[in-house]
C-alpha cells in the first residue's frame, strides 16, 4: 500500500538557521506517527511543512502521492491541520465556525452540513456551539478546533500537541476519538510532549533533536533497543546522548 | 466560487461588530442633528434685522434713506443721537447707522457723504454675525435710493437708473469649448460647492477600508487563525481578495452613510446661508449651457475612479499588513499609505494640481491617490479622456500590488516574516 506520507531528506532553515535537517519518515494509511522530541527540536517546523504552509528548504515531500513542494493546493484537499497555537474568529459563534470551516472542504451543501454534524458531535460543546467562540474556555477552544480538523475526514490528519490545555478526562476522550478514527483508516501524524499519549495513541514514533530524526520506531521496539523501562527514559538517553550518535 | 463566498461571509462576520458599527452611526446621527440645529436657525433669520438709526440730519434724502432701508428688510430704530454703543443698548440692536448733519444740503452740494456704520460682532461665525452683512446689503440698496431722489430733484427728465449705473456688464464665461451667460465667481461657487465633499468622501472610504483589510490581516495573525486558514483548501488569491472586497464593501456602506450625514448636514448650512449666497448662485440654464451638470455617464466614470482608487489602498494595504504582527502595528504601518492619500488630499483642497510647477506636478501626479481628486474638476471640464488615464494608471497599480499580494501570501514569508527582526 502507498505511504499517505512520504518524507525523505526533508529540510528547512530560517536564515542561518538550520530547524530541520534533512529527516525521512512515512505514515502509512491508519497509522499514528508520533514525533517527540525537546523544545526547538523542529517538531511544529516539520509539521507545518506537511501542512502546507511552509515550503522545505530541500528534500522530498509527498502526500497520499501527491508532491507537495509542487502541487501544495491538491495537497490541501487531503489534510487537515491543528496549529500548536490556533485561535478562532472570536465573532462566530462555534457552529459558524465548523460551518466556515467545512465549507472550505465541501463539495456541495449536503456534505457540509454532513462535516458540521460531525464536528458538532465530535466537539463534545452541545448547547454552547451557539454561544460566540470568544466567550469559550481555552480547553473548549481546543476541543472545537479539533473537531474541526477530523470532521471533514481526512486522509492525513497532522495535530501539533492534540492535548495541550486539555484536562484530563477531555485528553483521554481525545485520545479515544483520534485512535478510533485511525482504525477507521485516517492516518495521523501528532507532536506531543506527554509520554503516555504517545505510548497509547501511537503505532511508531520518532525521536527528534535538533533537527535529526535520532530513532524510529514502534513504543516497544524503542524500548528494548535502549533497554528503558518506559518512553520517558529512551526520550532522556536519545535526546541528551543523541547528539554524537 | 461556494468557498470564496464562505470566506467573504466570514470576513464580513469578522468586521461587522457592533463596535465596528457604532461610530458610523454616531456620525450619521451627528451630522443628521448639526444639519437639523442649522435649518432650525433659518427662521430667525428671515425675521427682519433690527438696526438703530440716529439721523443728525433730519433732510429729504435722509428720510429717503431711512425708508430704504426698512424696505431693505431692517427694522429700523430711530434714537437720539448719543453715543453709538450706548444708543445701540438703548435701541437693543447689534447695528447702528448715523447719518451726519448736513447730509442732505452736502449731497446737493454734488458732496459724497459718508454714513457711519456700527456693527457690534456676536462670536466669530458666519452665522452668528449675519446682521452685519444684512446691513451693508441694505446700505447699498439704500444707496441707490438716494441717488434716485437725486437724480428725480436735479436731472428730473433722465431715466434714475441711466443716472445710478449707465453701464451694467454683462458677463460671459467659457467653460472648455462651451460660453455662457454667468460670473467667474458664479461658476466657481458651483463647482467648488459640488466637489467639496468628494474629496473628503474619497479620503474617508479609502482611509477606512485600508485599515479594515490590514487589520483583518494582522487579526489573523494575532489570533492564530491565520495557520489553520493557509492550511484549508482555497487559493491564496481567494483569501486576500475575499479580505478586500469585505473591506471594500463596509467602507462603502460607511461612505453611503457619511454622505447621507453630510448631506443632511450641508442641506442645514444651505439653509442657513441662502440668502448670502443667492447672489453668488449661477442660473440653471447657465450651468447647463457649461456642461457643469454632471450627467449618469460622468457618475459611472466617477464610480470606476473610485473603484480604482479603493482597490489601490486596499492592494496596498493587504501587503503591508502582511509585515503586521497584531492590529496595532498593522495601523502604523499603514503610515506610507496615508501619506500618499494625504498629499493629493491636502493639496487638491487649496489649489489646483495641474497648475504645480513642473518637478512637483510630475511627483504628485505618479502618485495613483490624485487621479481619484482629480477626477470630479476634470469631469466639470468635460475632460474625459484625463479621467480615463487616471483610472487606467490607477488600475496598472492595483495590478501591481495583487500581484505582489499573491507573491507574499503565497510563500512562507506571511507566516515568517516580521519587520525589525531580522535573523
Ligand atoms: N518563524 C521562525 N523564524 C525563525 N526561526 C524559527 C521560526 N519558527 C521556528 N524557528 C526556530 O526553529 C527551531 C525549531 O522550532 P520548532 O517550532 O519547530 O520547534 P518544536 O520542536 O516545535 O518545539 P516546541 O516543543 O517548543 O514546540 C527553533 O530553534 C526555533 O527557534
Ligand atoms: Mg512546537
Amino acid at each position: 500500500m502507498q505511504p499517505v506520507l512520504e518524507a525523505s531528506g526533508l529540510a528547512k532553515r530560517y536564515g542561518q538557521l538550520e530547524a530541520v535537517r534533512g529527516i525521512d519518515f512515512s505514515v502509512e494509511p491508519g497509522e499514528v506517527f508520533a514525533l517527540i522530541g525537546p523544545n526547538g527540536a523542529g517538531k511544529t517546523t516539520t509539521l507545518r511543512m506537511v501542512a502546507t504552509i511552509l515550503t522545505p528548504s530541500a528534500g522530498e515531500l509527498q502526500v497520499c502521492g501527491i508532491d507537495a513542494r509542487k502541487e501544495p493546493a491538491r495537497v490541501r484537499e487531503r489534510i487537515a491541520y491543528l496549529p500548536e497555537e490556533a485561535g478562532v474568529y472570536k465573532n462566530l459563534t462555534g457552529i459558524a465556525y465548523l460551518r466556515f470551516a467545512a465549507a472550505l472542504f465541501a463539495d456541495d451543501a449536503r456534505e457540509r452540513d454532513a462535516m458540521v454534524e460531525r464536528g458538532a458531535e465530535v466537539s463534545g460543546l452541545g448547547e454552547r456551539l451557539r454561544d460566540k467562540v470568544g466567550t469559550y474556555s481555552k480547553g473548549m477552544t481546543r476541543k472545537l478546533l479539533l473537531a474541526r480538523a477530523v470532521m471533514v475526514r481526512p486522509d492525513l490528519a497532522i495535530l501539533d500537541e492534540p492535548t495541550s490545555g486539555l484536562d484530563v478526562l477531555n485528553a483521554l476522550e481525545v485520545r479515544e476519538l483520534v485512535r478510533g478514527l485511525a482504525r477507521e483508516g485516517m492516518a495521523v501524524l501528532l507532536s506531543s510532549h506527554n509520554m503516555l499519549e504517545v505510548e497509547f495513541l501511537s503505532d511508531r514514533v520518532g525521536i527528534i533533536a535538533n533537527g535529526r530524526i535520532l530513532a524510529s520506531g514502534t513504543a516497544e521496539e524503542l524500548k528494548r533497543a535502549h533497554g528503558a523501562r518506559n518512553l520517558e527514559e529512551v526520550f532522556a538517553r536519545v535526546a541528551t546522548g543523541g547528539g554524537a550518535e | 466560487m461556494n468557498r470564496f463566498v464562505a470566506l467573504l461571509k466570514k470576513e464580513l462576520a469578522e468586521l461587522v461588530t457592533v463596535q465596528a458599527l457604532l461610530p458610523f452611526v454616531i456620525v450619521v446621527i451627528a451630522f443628521g442633528g448639526l444639519g437639523q440645529l442649522m435649518s432650525s436657525v433659518v427662521p430667525e433669520r428671515e425675521a427682519t434685522v433690527p438696526v438703530a438709526l440716529v439721523d443728525r440730519d433730519g433732510g429729504a434724502y435722509a428720510h429717503a434713506f431711512a425708508a430704504a432701508l426698512g424696505q431693505a428688510g431692517l427694522k429700523v430704530v430711530a434714537v437720539q443721537p448719543d453715543e453709538p454703543q450706548a444708543a445701540m443698548r438703548r435701541a437693543e440692536t447689534l447695528a447702528l447707522v448715523e447719518i451726519p448733519k448736513g447730509f442732505s444740503a452736502g449731497i446737493d452740494a454734488g458732496q459724497p457723504q459718508r454714513v457711519a456704520t456700527w456693527v457690534k460682532v456676536r462670536g466669530f461665525s458666519f452665522l452668528g454675525n449675519e446682521h452685519g452683512t444684512r446691513l451693508l446689503a441694505a446700505v447699498e440698496s439704500a444707496n441707490a435710493a438716494v441717488a434716485a431722489a437725486v437724480a428725480q430733484k436735479h436731472a428730473p427728465g433722465t431715466a434714475p437708473a441711466v443716472m445710478q449705473r449707465p453701464v451694467v456688464p454683462e458677463q460671459h464665461v467659457i467653460v472648455g469649448e462651451r460660453s455662457a451667460q454667468a460670473s467667474v465667481e458664479q461658476v466657481l461657487g458651483f463647482v467648488t460647492q459640488q466637489t467639496t465633499f468628494i474629496p473628503v468622501v474619497l479620503f474617508i472610504v479609502i482611509m477606512f477600508s485600508s485599515q479594515m483589510v490590514a487589520s483583518a490581516v494582522a487579526t489573523e495573525k494575532e489570533s492564530k487563525t491565520l495557520e489553520t486558514l493557509l492550511s484549508c483548501p482555497v487559493s491564496r488569491a481567494s483569501i486576500v481578495s475575499a479580505k478586500m472586497l469585505a473591506a471594500g464593501l463596509v467602507a462603502l456602506v460607511g461612505a453611503a452613510a457619511y454622505m447621507l450625514g453630510m448631506r443632511q448636514y450641508m442641506a442645514g448650512i444651505e439653509g442657513g446661508l441662502r440668502a448670502g449666497m443667492e447672489a453668488s448662485a449661477a442660473p440653471e440654464a447657465a450651468l447647463q449651457a457649461l456642461g457643469l451638470r454632471l450627467d449618469a455617464a460622468d457618475y459611472v466614470l466617477l464610480g470606476l475612479t473610485l473603484f480604482a482608487g479603493i482597490l489601490v489602498a486596499l492592494s496596498i494595504a493587504v501587503v503591508l499588513g502582511a509585515f503586521a504582527e497584531s492590529a496595532r502595528s498593522a495601523q502604523a504601518l499603514l503610515t506610507p499609505l496615508v501619506v500618499m492619500m494625504l498629499v493629493p488630499y491636502m493639496l487638491s483642497l487649496f489649489l489646483d494640481l495641474q497648475a504645480l510647477p513642473g518637478g512637483v506636478r510630475t511627483a504628485v501626479m505618479a502618485i495613483p491617490f490624485t487621479h481619484v481628486f482629480l477626477a470630479g474638476p476634470a469631469l466639470f471640464m468635460g475632460d474625459t479622456r484625463a479621467v480615463w488615464f487616471g483610472i487606467a494608471y490607477q488600475a496598472a497599480w492595483a495590478v501591481a500590488f495583487i500581484a505582489v499580494a499573491a507573491r507574499v501570501y503565497a510563500s512562507d514569508r506571511i507566516l515568517t516574516m516580521r519587520l525589525g527582526r531580522r535573523r
